[in-house]
């Protein structure tokens, strides 16, 4: 997306000495936004000193779009026109969104539904680009006051483990607000990058990253100011809310109160699981209900998430081939790391205390406006560097709907990667490619990216095309996929658009090769190409007959004789057409008799004879 | 950065199956560090291409030969071979035994995590079984005998691959 640059009338402003770029952490639960001030780079507070800008965006009936704490004042009086973790919502699609479970209580736009999940506002429809656009214009904002100055760039964090459309969505979002976006940076890399860097640490760092609708985890070794992310591994549906969630339903059981609302439940919930991380034990009072929970009880009602958080962290051990004896030092993010529960488990697994001295809240922010200020040129002297991974793997629909990967998981970007495929029909000249991100096998369970058909292929014999699709994935994890046909030499190229879930199937991009200017040398080339394969198919027939004429059928000579002597007058003026199909008849004329030598000299082998 | 003769010659390394990886990692973190596109993450398009180019280049370089079966494949391409195409004289009747005893016993661990302590043995043999065979790889490919050299890449391929299979195998039975 290309925005209005308006300049001011008068010419261009004299450039600062000290370009002002900022990290912004959007978050799940809360953003933030974080800017070098003189030597530390630090969190920016709002005007009433918040640093923290809850992710909820209100639309009002008057008009007014209300951010952060405001607008969490609607979330239980108008929740239709509060828009709270939208960030849940970027890349995904209606139907997807609504088997994942969470709370929705927003009316959708029907008229949006194939494309992607928008609310209906009073302000209008809002698709999650535009909720996470007014969120990110807010901290842009409270930056440009804070900094005195317009901002050149930002650094803007996602989970590891967003896959290619949440990503775009995201970075999509930042233009909208007029943001010039400098790098999509994975949050645990970023909090790793604010403690590498104050502590001067080397060695393999595990970044666990709990936050309020996301879980990472990220390995990385730091060498000489270079950070290498050697595996992440995570779940996007997998966070404090989770916990809230398991003891909201908890604490509805235990009451046995039919009347409570869902939503005062989970703000008691969310209420009980703050206290618990300064004290062991809590009471409360729900209706007329009076309980108590403790730090135990709660660990039991939070097992499976806390488990399969740890499943997920053995995972990345493993991708990234290390040990547990190997690792040097784990860092905590997210909010949700304040709960003792998750330290103790994490320690536990871990077998060592993770490092709690940055506030867990503010270290991907952090994290974000050291690179931002690296990135803007403020350090060019700086020999810091950031090496990240693809979360997923990338690849291509082949036969039998199942998945070639063309670039795997944990693959270092920029990454550009080519495979070659064929046609399967005898003049195919469209192929149409299916690409998509995941790990599993089938298509049906990996995510649809796009489809695009490349056309204008020429018309050849079944696996005589060669068509060779290359992968390319940018620094900021973003992927782009060109195909070309090597005989015509023409190339042509798409940036994978978001999609939204199902609705995937819906995308398509079409490659129209424009081949105009190569289609002269293409016929010469797929002459020749077809006349060498001729010969060779005359001469190897003319072989076997000689050598195992026993096995000819009545009649089957004369057929093949023919064949051969129209093939050969073809070689002297036919067109690469001709030649081809007068090949492929040859081929069919000639295949029995064929499959009958294959066999002799099989049964033959099998008994020890030489061939 | 100069368009480089192989990956060897662009890490500064010697054209061998031996390499000092932590030269390797340096020069790679060192090239990257002056090639990445972040280092011109505020110029204009064209730069920032030809950054990604170029950091790719490096990215796929370091992978090939941080793998020992990428670097054993890569260092048989350099010397004309085709490693992609396998024939039957690739084959000796005798690994496709090893494969299938080797299998056997995999498909023998009980079920559920009581198997991985079984699978673990396994894993270990299959390890010393890549180290011998990667001696002799390397025996082959400076006595010039590229075609040993190319059956035993093969070999190697197969045990790299069942390994890979036993840690998904593992994943399984650990819940996921």
């Amino acid at each position: 997306m290309v925005l209005l640059q308006i300049q001011e009338p008068g010419g261009k402003p004299a450039r600062p000495k000290h370009r002002l770029a900022v990290g912004i952490d959007l978050g799940t639960t809360n953003s933030l936004v974080a800017a070098r001030c003189g030597l530390k780079v630090e969190t920016l507070p709002d005007e009433s000193g918040e640093h923290l800008l809850p992710s909820i965006v209100h639309y009002g009936s008057d008009g007014l779009i209300s951010v952060g704490r405001k607008a969490k004042a609607f979330a239980l009086t108008d929740p239709k026109n509060t828009l709270v973790s939208v960030k849940r919502m970027l890349g995904k699609g209606l139907t997807e969104l609504r088997q994942l479970g969470h709370y929705l209580p927003y009316e959708f736009d029907a008229t949006r539904e194939d494309t992607a999940p928008a609310v209906l506002t009073h302000a209008g429809s809002k698709d999650p680009v535009a909720v996470s656009s007014d969120i990110l214009s807010v901290l842009k904002a409270r930056a440009e006051r804070a900094l005195k100055g317009e901002l050149e760039g930002a650094v803007i964090t996602v989970p590891a483990y967003f896959n290619d459309a949440q990503r775009q969505q995201t970075k999509e979002a930042a233009e909208l607000a007029g943001i010039n976006v400098l790098r999509l940076l994975n949050e645990p890399t970023a909090a790793a990058v604010a403690y590498g860097l104050d502590s001067a640490d080397q060695g393999n760092i595990v970044v666990f990253d709990l936050g309020g609708g996301t879980f990472d985890v990220s390995l990385l070794s730091l060498t000489r100011g270079v950070f290498e992310v050697l595996s992440t591994g995570g779940d996007t549906n997998l966070g404090g809310d989770d916990f809230d969630r398991l003891l909201a339903a908890w604490l509805i059981s235990q009451s046995g109160e039919s009347a409570v609302v869902e939503g005062e439940a989970l703000q008691l919930a969310n209420e009980l699981k703050h206290q618990l991380s300064d004290v062991e034990e809590v009471e409360f009072t729900m209706e007329d209900y009076q309980g108590s929970l403790s730090r135990e009880q709660f660990a039991e009602i939070a097992k499976e998430p806390l488990s399969r958080a740890m499943m997920i962290c053995r995972r990345s051990l493993r991708d990234a081939r290390l040990g547990l004896d190997e690792i040097d030092n784990v860092v905590l993010v997210g909010g949700s790391t304040r709960m003792p529960l998750v330290r103790a488990a994490v320690a536990e697994f871990f077998g060592r205390e993770p490092l709690t001295s940055i506030d867990p809240d503010k270290v991907v922010a952090v994290g974000a406006g050291i690179q931002a200020d690296v990135l803007i040129g403020n350090k060019s002297d700086s020999d810091f560097l950031l090496l990240d991974v693809t979360p997923l793997s990338l690849g291509i629909e082949t036969m039998g709907e199942l998945v070639e990967k063309i670039i795997p998981r944990n693959t270092t970007i920029p990454v550009s990667r080519a495979q070659e495929f064929t046609t399967f029909k005898d003049g195919q000249t469209a192929m149409a490619l299916h690409v998509l991100q995941g790990e599993r096998e089938a298509v049906a369970d990996c995510r649809s990216l796009a489809r695009f058909t490349l056309r204008g292929i020429p018309s050849m014999v079944a696996g005589a095309a060669k068509i060779r699709v290359t992968f390319q994935v940018d620094a900021d994890g973003l992927l782009s996929v060109s195909a070309e046909e090597i005989f015509t030499g023409v190339k042509s190229e798409i940036q994978v658009k978001p999609s939204y879930g199902l609705e995937a199937e819906t995308i398509e991009s079409i490659l129209q090769a424009s081949q105009e200017n190569a289609r002269a040398d293409m016929e010469l080339r797929s002459l020749q190409e077809a006349k060498v394969d001729a010969m060779q198919l005359i001469d190897a027939v003319a072989a076997a007959v000689i050598a195992d004429p026993q096995l000819l059928e009545e009649g089957e000579e004369q057929r093949i004789n023919e064949g051969v002597a129209a093939l050969a007058a073809a070689l002297e003026n036919g067109s690469s057409a001709e030649v081809s199909d007068l090949t492929a008849a040859l081929n069919r004329i000639s295949g029995d008799f064929a499959a009958r030598r294959m066999d002799v000299h099989i049964s033959r082998a099998l008994q020890g004879e030489s061939i | 950065m100069q368009v480089p003769e192989d990956y060897f010659s662009l890490f500064s390394l010697e054209r061998r199956f031996a390499i000092d990886k932590n030269a390797l990692a340096a020069n790679f973190r060192a090239l990257q560090n002056e090639n990445h596109p972040d280092r011109v993450a505020a110029d204009d398009e064209q730069a920032k291409l030809l950054a990604v180019q170029k950091s790719s280049l490096l990215n796929d370089a370091y992978a090939t030969l941080k793998s020992p079966l990428a670097r054993a494949g890569y260092l048989l391409t350099l010397q004309g071979v085709d490693v992609e195409g396998v024939s039957q004289d690739d084959l000796d009747m005798a690994v496709l035994m090893e494969q299938m005893e080797l299998r056997e016993k995999v498909a023998e661990a009980p079920a559920g995590e009581a198997g991985l302590a079984v699978l673990l043995p396994i894993k270990r043999d299959i390890q010393s079984r890549i180290a011998a065979r990667e001696q002799r790889f390397v025996a082959n490919l400076e006595g010039d005998d590229l075609s040993s050299a190319k059956r035993v890449f093969h070999e190697l391929q197969f045990l790299h691959k069942l390994f890979q299979e036993i840690e998904v195998n593992e994943e399984k039975r650990l819940g996921y």
